[in-house]
């Protein structure tokens, strides 16, 4: 089966500085990816060359059968939503309704679809209350909701999510976990920025980190995260779950609240109680 | 060219116009249009303010003279409507001579260095910052149309193809442009006053752009010369 | 004296008719770090406005209550990107900005600014443009922003939403140093798990109200739980169905267990 995404040798420099150097990956359809790394490390120059904003220097960027070097931005929305860091950037009609609708409209879809790809995008982050507000009325933690409903609705193979969770309270968190995971079991595959390495262990599989540009590690996750001494020197440290996994010796090393409970509870001798 | 003194460059900035439509036509407005123009392509109208969003797409040379180009075409349509020939040179040079001017302005004018220039004369901070931030509007103004045309295109709007598509690209973007304008100030008020930039504040001025005699002797020149030309024209 | 005392404090942003903030009363002391927690639209945020004088006086709106402020304050806004001054080349200039608006004589900003560049890692970018940071860089340079005007009352609007973990950790262990050196300290933030080591104080607001005041400790009981702002090691400890009361943290956690 062919990748949903694949970055091939790909290198990128602004001017002098070069962010992305050999970094070579495949993401599959249904795929859970989290791209870790230190600030500055080249997360965001990955979305934007994945976005077609960017073209690499050296190497391909492919989105299916798409080679993204010589295709636009709005060629490459058929196939690829994405969430810019600074999402208030990204927003930019007068209701988060009329904003969210934005993408399948452009794409020239039948009303009735474009309707539908809304209220489901609306409500997947549940946003539906927010439809008529102008998204620069929302505090910012909504309006990365705004914006990722935006992407969602675009419904793409690939969605490249940059710091989905920065400044989300711990219910927002979970909504955008649910929703992510429901797009990849339909097929997407998710490549997702992040900081926030909870959020990371919870809802994704797989870990990409990258160090000075150059890729560091491509591994599963919750070995990953249980390791202190490989995730130092990369500017990671890892999160809560895995911290107490090691630290109580937990058999299994679980990486997810639900596991680590479920885990303790039978290393205590009691029952479960989630 | 961004080495000197920022009033030397308003000062030519502010002559070329006022020349422009002091001299006799079309005479006058050729030549301060031609001057205006190769301001643009001196090399040292590089980096661009720094401000929201810029960083050096405002490079030196061809990228300053076609803006200033692009920016004056429509204007010519417009008088080409309303007058004859003669008429539409005439003013169109004038017209485009300002258009240069500014754009070149925009383009060489660093707005801390402005900054710091008005506040060493005397000026309050918060008048200082605002003229600067005027000056430097259009450029900011640019890197945000940019980034909403990024923001589209990522949803799949294009902006290439035929005019039907542009024109409706240019709807898309106008209104965002506006809207998100009017919420940068309130934002950017914010962010200042959360900075210490409240009126009143009494200024350190971290490196005053040095000010040379020829500078000011440029000065005195450009703002003589306008009087004379006026003089001259009024007599 | 308090450097900042909040009493009664009931907030009305413009054209609104309910309150962001409600009957609000908050002191901090000198040295003391106080977290604020809570959902999304709980407040903090406009509490963290209304201590640094923004609101109502720049953002408009209508304050009950009184407000005191006894010491010279600054505050880091939760959206980084928004709070460049626009009017700088370099980071260094950019660090500077707010000290040369206090007026301060040349050495003196030039030591607070290399010192604040120093304490946030990012000496390396000082001849940088601003504008083409990334976004955890950026974030850095508006809080070493804030540290180089040397403000008494620190306020802090979720400042490590884009830091790597790494990066993370040094500003919380910065804020304590600076607690040490007498700064008081509000920060807001939804990184629950790093509040017990930092916080002497946690304020868990609710719809603009203080639904409770008072230790970290705090983030442990059930009623924080159920409202999701329990730590991750009382959830799960929670979660498994061990005795109450649970622990905070990692370090709690290996204590309590065999
Ligand atoms: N426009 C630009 N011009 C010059 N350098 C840039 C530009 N944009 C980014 N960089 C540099 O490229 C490197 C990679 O930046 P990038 O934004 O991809 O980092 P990141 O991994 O997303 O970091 P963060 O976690 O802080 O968001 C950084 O060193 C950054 O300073
Ligand atoms: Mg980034």
């Amino acid at each position: 089966m062919s990748a949903a995404l694949r970055l091939d040798g790909v290198g990128f420099s602004y001017g002098a500085v070069a962010a992305l150097c050999d970094v070579s990956f495949d993401v599959a359809a249904g795929e859970r990816v989290a791209l870790l790394g230190r600030n500055g490390a080249g997360k965001t120059t990955l979305v934007r060359l994945v976005a077609g904003l960017l073209h690499p220097n050296a190497g391909t960027v492919w989105v299916g059968d798409w080679d993204t070097g010589g295709r636009a931005p709005e060629e490459l929305a058929r196939r690829v939503g994405s969430l810019f860091q600074h999402a208030d950037q990204q927003l930019f009609a007068r209701t988060v309704r009329e904003d969210v609708s934005f993408g399948p409209r452009a794409l020239g879809l039948p009303a009735h679809e474009v309707r539908r790809r809304t209220e489901e995008a609306l409500e997947a982050l549940a946003l539906g209350g927010h439809a008529t507000q102008h998204p620069y009325d929302l505090p910012p933690a909504l309006r990365k909701l705004a914006a990722l409903a935006g992407a969602l609705a675009l419904e793409p193979i690939v969605l490249v999510l940059d710091e989905p969770t920065a400044g989300l309270d711990r219910a927002l968190r979970a909504q955008v976990a649910d929703a992510l995971r429901e797009h990849a079991e339909r097929g997407a595959a998710l490549l997702v920025v992040t900081h926030d390495l909870a959020f990371a262990a919870e809802t994704l599989d797989r870990g990409i980190v990258l160090d000075g540009g150059r890729l560091a590690y491509d591994e599963p996750l919750a070995a990953l995260l249980t390791s202190a001494e490989r995730l130092k020197p990369l500017g990671l440290v890892p999160p809560t779950v895995a911290a107490l996994s090691v630290a109580l010796d937990l058999p299994g090393r679980p990486v997810r609240e639900r596991d680590a409970a479920h885990t303790l509870a039978r290393v205590a001798g009691g029952g479960p109680g989630l | 060219m961004r080495t000197l003194h920022p009033f030397t460059l308003l000062a030519v900035a502010a002559a070329l116009p006022a020349l422009a439509w002091i001299l006799p036509a079309p005479g006058g407005g050729l030549a301060t249009l031609l001057v205006a123009l190769s301001l643009t392509l001196t090399p040292g109208a590089s980096p661009g303010p720094a401000g929201t969003g810029i960083s050096r797409s405002w490079r030196p040379g061809l990228v300053v003279f076609r803006t200033a180009l692009f920016t004056a075409a429509p204007f010519w349509l417009f008088l080409l409507l309303l007058h004859d020939v003669r008429t539409t040179v005439a003013i169109g040079l004038r017209i485009s001579t300002m258009v240069a001017s500014f754009v070149w302005l925009a383009a060489v004018l660093a707005p801390d260095r402005l900054v710091e220039a008005t506040v060493a004369r005397g000026w309050s901070v918060t008048a200082a910052y605002l003229f600067a931030a005027t000056l430097s509007a259009v450029p900011v103004l640019k890197a945000r149309a940019r980034r909403i045309v990024e923001a589209q295109r990522c949803r799949g709007l294009s902006p290439r193809g035929s005019v039907a598509n542009r024109f409706r690209a240019l709807r898309a973007l106008a209104l965002p442009l506006v809207l998100s304008a009017l919420h940068e100030v309130d934002e950017r008020t914010l962010a200042l006053e959360s900075r210490g930039l409240v009126s009143g504040a009494r200024r350190t001025s971290l490196a005053p752009p040095p000010d040379r005699v020829v500078e000011r002797v440029v000065r005195w020149g450009l703002l003589l010369l306008c009087l004379a030309a006026l003089v001259r024209r009024l007599a | 004296m308090t450097p900042l005392a909040l009493e009664e404090v009931t907030f009305w942003y413009p054209a609104t008719e309910t309150p962001a903030l409600r009957d609000v009363a908050l002191e901090v002391a000198a040295g003391e770090i106080v977290a604020l927690v809570g959902k999304v639209g709980a407040g903090a945020s406009t509490l963290l406005l209304v201590a640094a004088d923004l609101a109502p006086r720049v953002t408009g709106g209508r304050l009950a209550g009184a407000v005191r402020r006894r010491a010279r304050s600054g505050i880091v806004l939760p959206t980084p990107w928004t709070q460049l001054s626009g009017m700088a080349f370099t980071v260094w200039d950019e660090v500077a900005f707010g000290p040369a608006n206090l007026g301060w004589p040349g050495h003196e900003i030039a030591r607070h600014v290399d010192h604040a560049l120093e304490r946030l890692e990012i000496v390396s970018l000082a001849a940088r443009d601003p504008v083409t940071l990334s976004g955890g860089e950026l974030q850095r340079v508006i809080v070493a922003g804030l540290l180089a005007m040397d403000p008494d009352l620190m306020l802090l609007d979720e400042p490590t939403a884009e830091l790597d973990p790494a990066g993370a950790r040094s500003v919380w262990r910065l804020l304590r140093l600076l607690a040490g050196e007498g700064k008081a300290i509000v920060v807001a933030t939804s990184e629950l798990d790093a509040v017990p080591d930092v916080a002497d104080q946690v304020v868990w607001l609710d719809d603009g109200a203080v639904r409770a005041i008072g230790t970290p400790q705090l983030l442990a009981e059930d009623a924080a739980c159920d409202d999701g702002l329990g730590t991750t090691v009382a959830r799960i400890w929670r979660a498994a169905g061990l005795a109450p009361p649970y622990p905070l943290t990692v370090a709690d956690a290996v204590r309590r267990w065999p």
